[in-house]
């Protein structure tokens, strides 16, 4: 799909609110193919928000949501999953009282080709091999590790045209953050674009092409990865220097 | 909607001295209610085989009744109050069916009495599920992000309104419904013949059963049941129209309520328009009791308090009597909510329901 120079997803000026609280004042923001775009920004600052309008369990009060060249502004969840957006949810939501090979069926719950479905279990178990182990046991027992890595599997078996991972690292040990992150990058190397929101800026600026800074409902800055990574006001904000 | 508890050891752990009494007591009591049985047994075999009959019957019907109230507290944590006025208007749909579209007069031959049976059951279940999840488009969507009070308060309305709507169809007094259903027996035991009419409330209410577990363990539909009921907004993220299953979900349990309706009027050969709310309490703390939200519990349930009710009815040496047995059910809701609120099968979550 090279619709529009290649963007995939387009927001044009997003306003969601709850009640009469305005959470989203007018987001705009692309992602184009091939890319990690992260999305960057404290507590409040709309990320996950930012998501919830993008997949639908939102639903923006004005602008458009363009993915992949139609218009997905207030489809609902389902449709805009089968669309080919597919996410790893802050906080995992995984099924708790279903395995982790039930977890993983459940991702490609819009899908019925039975021979794909294989490969990308096999993929998956590849990327987390621990996964492949614990396939047996509930997805509630798991670690938080173990928890985040069933959550993006699930997300990956959907076979999505776009990848949102929403606070992929959050409690987790730093052996396994290094392993989402590489998991991250592999993903995408294997051509699946990603929209990234993450605490951890470093890191998530490390991976990314891309990034944009929100705050307080607004895109406060948008630029390469690289230039925001030397960017003052995000050293200070973000990547914890005075 | 799954059998689980491994948090046993967690919980056991942080156990009060005050819980050791109240282990102790259930103990006691429980070696009573044994002891009664046995000696009831032992005194009057026949008798006892006879009561356990009427026991299971019951139960199978509380069983269908009950599975409703689960299915849809599961999905929607939602005590839907007018389910069991639901099952009431399947049981008026039934006796419409036999009294006036197939002209039956009590102890028909076998060929008619089938196709009333199998024609009935289909229209009940069929009316009663489209009346529930009409229900749920109608009173309980619109309300799906209000506080959980709200519906529930709904719920009542409901309840009131289908029984208003009965009084109005059918008038305020019972609709007897002939007995159609042969009283022949199937096999004796100890004694006691078990008869047609019993062994066809079992021999309905079991594939009915069955069909439930593997549509709830083995379809796509009833997957999508089980991820909306563990996670609704995880549920859409995975490409599942909540919604619809919602609706699905209803539809099944006023299904249920529909067959319960049917072998209720068949088997007791009389509904009016409070049937359903007596009926439906008593299947409601039979959900509670096997753990609310849980399938096989509420059959479990249902099956102890159908028992409880027949054994308190009918044992001669020493029960209490038919004037006790709301006292009894209510008490054990009570005793249920207090100290087990997650019922028998159920699994202790945070929040302890």
């Amino acid at each position: 799909m090279s619709t529009n120079g290649g963007v995939v997803l387009a927001l044009e000026d997003v306003r969601t609110s709850y009640g009469s609280i305005e959470a989203l004042k007018g987001i705009s923001l692309e992602v184009r193919e091939g890319e990690i775009v992260t999305l960057l920004g404290s507590n409040g600052a709309g990320k996950s928000t930012t998501l919830r309008s993008i997949n639908g369990l939102v639903r923006p009060r004005s602008g458009r949501i363009v993915f992949r060249g139609k218009e997905i502004t207030n489809a609902p969840a389902h449709e805009i999953v089968r669309d080919g957006i597919a996410q790893s949810p802050e906080g995992r939501k995984l099924f708790p009282r279903m395995t982790v090979l039930e977890n993983l069926e459940m991702g490609a719950f819009q899908r019925s080709d039975r021979g794909g479905m294989a490969e990308d279990m096999e993929r998956v178990f590849t990327l987390f091999p621990r996964l492949a182990e614990r396939k047996n046991q509930k997805a509630g027992t798991l670690s938080g590790g173990e928890q985040q890595m069933c959550a993006i599997g699930r997300a990956l078996m959907a076979r999505p045209k776009l990848l949102m991972l929403d606070e992929p690292s959050m409690g987790l040990a730093p052996i396994f953050v290094e392993r989402i992150f590489e998991t991250i990058v592999e993903v995408n190397q294997q051509g699946t674009p990603i929209l990234l929101v993450e605490q951890n800026a470093l890191m998530a600026l490390d991976v990314a092409n891309r990034g944009y800074v929100l705050e307080t409902g607004k895109i406060a800055l948008a630029d390469d990865a690289a230039r925001l990574r030397e960017n003052e006001d995000v050293r200070k904000a973000y990547l914890g220097e005075t | 909607m799954a059998t689980h508890a491994e948090t046993d050891t967690r919980i056991r752990l942080r156990r009060s001295p005050t819980s050791y009494l109240t282990t102790a007591a259930a103990t006691i009591l429980l070696g009573l209610l044994v002891a009664w049985l046995v000696v009831n047994l032992v005194k009057s075999p026949s008798y006892f085989f006879t009561i356990s009959f009427i026991g299971l019957t019951n139960g199978a019907v509380y069983a269908l009744v009950a599975l409703g109230y689960t299915l849809v507290y599961g999905i929607l944590e939602l005590i839907n109050f007018a389910h069991g006025d639901v099952f009431m208007l399947g049981g008026m749909f039934s006796a419409t069916m036999i009294i006036s579209v197939f002209n039956l007069s009590a102890h028909p031959s076998t060929g008619p009495m089938i196709a009333a049976i199998v024609v009935s059951l289909a229209v009940a279940m069929a009316a009663c599920g489209v009346i529930n999840a009409t229900i749920e488009r109608v009173a309980y969507r619109p309300l799906r992000g209000a506080p959980r009070l709200a519906p529930l308060i709904t719920a009542i309305g409901m309840s009131f309104i289908l029984q208003d709507v009965a009084i109005a169809w059918k008038g305020p007094s019972y609709i007897a419904v002939p007995q159609i259903l042969p009283t022949g027996r199937v096999f004796t035991i100890g004694g006691t013949h078990y008869k047609w009419d019993k062994f066809i409330v079992v021999v309905i209410t079991v594939p009915v059963l069955i069909a439930l577990m593997w549509l709830v363990q083995k379809t796509r539909q009833g997957k999508a049941m089980r991820a909306t009921a563990q996670d609704r907004d995880a549920a859409a993220m995975m490409g599942i129209n909540v919604d619809r299953t919602i609706s699905f979900t209803f539809l099944i349990a006023g299904a249920l309520a529909g067959a319960a309706g049917l072998l209720y009027a068949l088997y007791f050969g009389q509904v009016r328009y409070d049937t359903g709310f007596q009926l439906g309490l008593i299947a409601f703390t039979a959900a509670v009791l096997g753990g609310i939200g849980n399938l096989p519990g509420a059959v479990l349930g249902a099956l102890c308090i159908g028992f409880i009710q027949a054994f308190n009815e009918g044992l001669r040496w020493h029960s209490p009597g038919s004037d006790w047995t709301q006292s009894i059910v209510f008490s054990i809701l009570i005793l249920i909510l207090v100290f087990r609120p997650e019922g028998l099968l159920g699994e202790r979550t945070p929040e302890g329901a």
